[in-house]
């Protein structure tokens, strides 16, 4: 089923905290709410299944205006960051309970839950109590209670937060695994980049209660919309230099190179301030637009290493190269950037597209 | 945790074990060891006295005793003996008559006021007046009734002073008779198992425990669940209301609903224009009242505690309750009551225990009436019993026993409580934390 929102605001008391946001979700695709926190993602989400009274726009939930229905007539699973069991219930009652509450027969129950539990791997659970489950249980617990009654929708919470970095990994396939068997439409909201990148379809990036872009995550990686963007996704994240553009070259004080070729074209004045980001992964040993500068900071991740550059006038950029160690900490080096891969921010830090 | 290892703390906690010892500790053994006594305001806490009563004559007149010497027991005597002539001395008389009084009188006793008066007339130095007459009757009055004697040797001396002489056998019945002092017995649980009343009291008592217990328990949920659902401004509001019973004072309360229902009061004017006769509504229905006016003074600790106990479920839960599709009366059916079960216990047990043992509205309200016994309760009986009899002695004893028996009842309801609300699951620790 299909969800819109169209110019959807919410403000609590005199503090708005979205203004009028659109958002569509295809049928049976699962998108990513990413953004800091405090960016109102949650309260979208709070929002979209009824939890919060919407201030002002619409809700759609395929055809139907959903905007003023109580959470009760949405058929919506939720999944919260907390879990939010049933600490007094059964596993096996905490997963019936939305179908107890719609007087399903006993034997249709019974039926469900052990489908939905099989699903999820947790037939052995159900008759333990919540307190005596480990997070990663608890979260099967969850997802199975929001899928049990076959929704039109499904929302998560930051469902894998209180998770340790394993299970995180090992819940992230789940989720995925469940929600493209279930086809059951789906918003994630997360502040983590990876979770949104490798589990959703599309991408909504939200920023002050504004969505900065909404794409692919490959989109979103190379093509950002703003500079928010660039230096929200990625990680190790992207590297700003300010500069301006002088007779087809970008300059600062620590480093300066050719335009490329496509944005030589696009509407840039001699002079103009321009910042740039450059990722990690497109500064390099080479000889090709060197750039000088000194090695700060070395962290080895294992199969790459991390280098921080500091260039002549303060100004720091990042590197990320695999292989063996190729310098120590305190020299001087000269490395090439990759100038068609450098990403070009205007003075309101909106991108400046090639032509 | 780390605990402290030395005795410092038993020494800090001194102030409070001297109170606790004082008022709660030797009260309830000496409750226990008073209830086996026939203790009452007749025979006195301490040892032993010997008193001649009212009683006591009634009792020898059943015996079948010389009925000359009960009647000289219960009448006055005119007796001139040391002390009564020294009190006789003091008075405002001629030197000779008192000289006279001393020599001719002395030792004598008469029987009457007038056989004293013909007596002082033969005297030389005869006092003139009728005022000095009646002071020399005055100090020398004496009489055994409702005399206290400590000891035998005492009370033989009395009955001596006043003309009376015993032998020895008839001295020691008389003795034992009057012998007012308390003795062990167990008659008094006896007499509570053999009584009318005590089922009768039994059944106020429960009748009063439950249906207050009840409504309490009942009004404090409905209280704290309604506000939960409340605007947070209103709800403040209205919790805010609910402590002033809290800190009313017990009388002015208990004043104001004998104002709200006496025949010219409010609810009589209020009900008269739907048609109703002005009325004493209290003594109409004491019950409704009794338990009403319990109630909704206790419904305040119980509302804060629920309240408190619901705020603390944590608040995903209750919003999985209603994306799950749960209206508020299935949230609070599935999910808030069964979460507030330990809230509930201990309101309802200690609701139970306090209003078993506290009378004060009963007896400010209704004092156990109208009419006999429709309203008394098991510990406002004992307390009647005990300290405040309207019908005759205050029965220490009795009173004892059936605060002893209060105690029994309590301990054994608490037991009972932690049996139903199956204490040890409730506070034992999941064995996983999330």
């Amino acid at each position: 089923m299909e969800i819109k929102l169209e110019k959807f605001s919410k403000s609590f008391g005199s503090v708005k905290v979205i203004e009028e946001l659109d958002l569509t979700v295809g049928n049976g695709e699962m998108i990513a709410l990413l953004g800091p926190s405090g960016c109102g993602k949650t309260t979208t989400l709070y929002a979209i299944c009824g939890i919060h009274r919407v201030s002002a726009g619409r809700i759609l939930f395929g055809d139907r205006d959903v905007t003023a229905l109580p959470p009760q007539e949405k058929n919506v699973g939720v999944v919260f960051q907390s879990f939010a069991l049933y600490p007094h219930l059964s596993i096996y009652e905490n997963i019936a309970f939305p179908l107890r509450i719609r007087k399903e027969k006993n034997a249709d129950i019974e039926r469900k839950v052990r489908e939905i539990s099989a699903t999820l791997y947790m037939e052995h659970l159900l008759e333990r109590r919540p307190g005596q489950l480990s997070g990663g249980q608890q979260q099967r617990v969850a997802l199975a209670r929001a899928l049990v009654r076959r929704p039109d929708i499904l929302l998560m919470d930051e469902p894998l937060a209180n998770l340790d970095a394993s299970l995180r990994l090992e819940m992230r396939t789940e989720i995925r695994r469940i929600q493209q068997e279930s086809g059951c439409t789906s918003i994630l909201v997360t502040h983590d980049q990876v979770e949104a990148m490798s589990m959703c379809d599309r991408i909504a990036l939200m920023n002050n209660g504004v969505i900065q872009q909404i794409g692919t995550p490959d989109d979103m990686y190379h093509q950002p919309r703003n500079k928010f963007i660039a230096g929200f996704i990625g990680n190790p994240p992207i590297s700003f230099i300010d500069g301006a553009v002088e007779n087809g070259q970008f300059t600062s004080q620590g480093m300066s190179f050719g335009l490329p070729d496509n944005l030589k074209k696009a509407s840039l004045t001699s002079g103009q301030k321009v910042s740039v980001g450059i990722r990690p992964e497109h500064l390099q040993p080479g000889s090709e637009n060197p750039v000088a500068g000194e090695v700060t900071f070395i962290e080895s991740q294992g199969r790459e290493i991390l280098y921080d550059l500091k260039l002549g006038d303060g100004q720091m950029l990042r590197s990320i190269q695999s292989g063996a160690r190729t310098c120590k900490l305190g020299d001087r080096v000269t490395w090439s950037i990759n100038v068609n891969a450098v990403l070009f921010f205007d003075a309101q830090d909106e991108r400046i597209l090639p032509a | 945790m780390r605990r402290l290892r030395s005795f410092l703390p038993l020494w800090f906690m001194l102030p409070a074990s001297v109170i606790v010892t004082l008022f709660f500790v030797i009260p309830v053994f000496m409750t226990f060891a008073f209830s086996f006594t026939t203790m009452s305001s007749d025979t006195g806490v301490l040892g032993n006295r010997y008193i001649v009563s009212e009683a006591t004559l009634l009792k020898l007149k059943e015996l079948n005793i010389d009925p000359v010497l009960v009647a000289s027991l219960g009448e006055i005597r005119f007796v001139f003996d040391d002390t009564n002539l020294k009190n006789i001395s003091q008075l405002n008389l001629k030197p000779s008559l008192l000289k006279e009084i001393n020599t001719k009188l002395k030792n004598k006793v008469f029987a009457t006021e007038k056989k004293l008066y013909a007596a002082l007339k033969t005297l030389k130095n005869r006092p003139r007046s009728f005022k000095d007459r009646k002071a020399i009757s005055k100090a020398t009055v004496s009489s055994m009734m409702n005399k206290e004697f400590l000891t035998a040797d005492e009370f033989s001396q009395g009955l001596v002073s006043v003309g009376i002489n015993l032998d020895a056998p008839a001295f020691n019945q008389l003795l034992e008779l009057t012998n007012t002092s308390w003795h062990w017995t167990t008659d008094n649980y006896a007499e509570l198992m053999a009584s009318d009343f005590t089922l009768k009291i039994l059944g106020n008592t429960l009748f009063y425990v439950f249906c207050t217990l009840f409504f309490n328990v009942g009004f404090a949920l409905l209280l704290a669940l309604a506000t939960f659902y409340m605007p947070s401004g209103q709800s403040k509001i209205f919790r805010a209301l609910w402590l002033i019973p809290r800190i009313s004072p017990s009388v002015i309360y208990v004043l104001l609903w004998k104002w709200f229902t006496f025949d010219s009061g409010f609810m009589s004017h209020f009900l008269s224009s739907f048609g109703f006769t002005p009325q004493d509504w209290l003594k109409e229905f004491p019950w409704v009242f009794v338990i009403l006016a319990n109630g909704f003074v206790g419904a305040s600790m119980g509302m804060l505690i629920f309240s408190s106990a619901i705020v603390a479920i944590p608040g995903d839960v209750l919003r999985a309750a209603e994306v799950d599709g749960a209206y508020p009366l299935q949230q609070i059916r599935r999910i808030i009551l069964p979460l507030l079960a330990w809230p509930i216990l201990f309101v309802t047990s200690y609701q139970t225990l306090s209003l078993l043992t506290s009378f004060e509205y009963i007896l400010l309200l209704t004092d156990g009436g109208p009419g006999f016994f429709t309203t008394e309760t098991w510990a406002l009986n004992a307390y009647h019993t005990a300290l405040s009899n309207y019908f005759g002695n205050l029965r220490y004893g009795f009173g004892a026993t059936l605060a002893v028996v209060l105690v029994v009842v309590g301990i054994i309801l608490s037991l009972l409580y932690l049996r139903l609300f199956d204490f040890k699951k409730l506070v034992t620790e999941p064995q996983i934390e999330t």
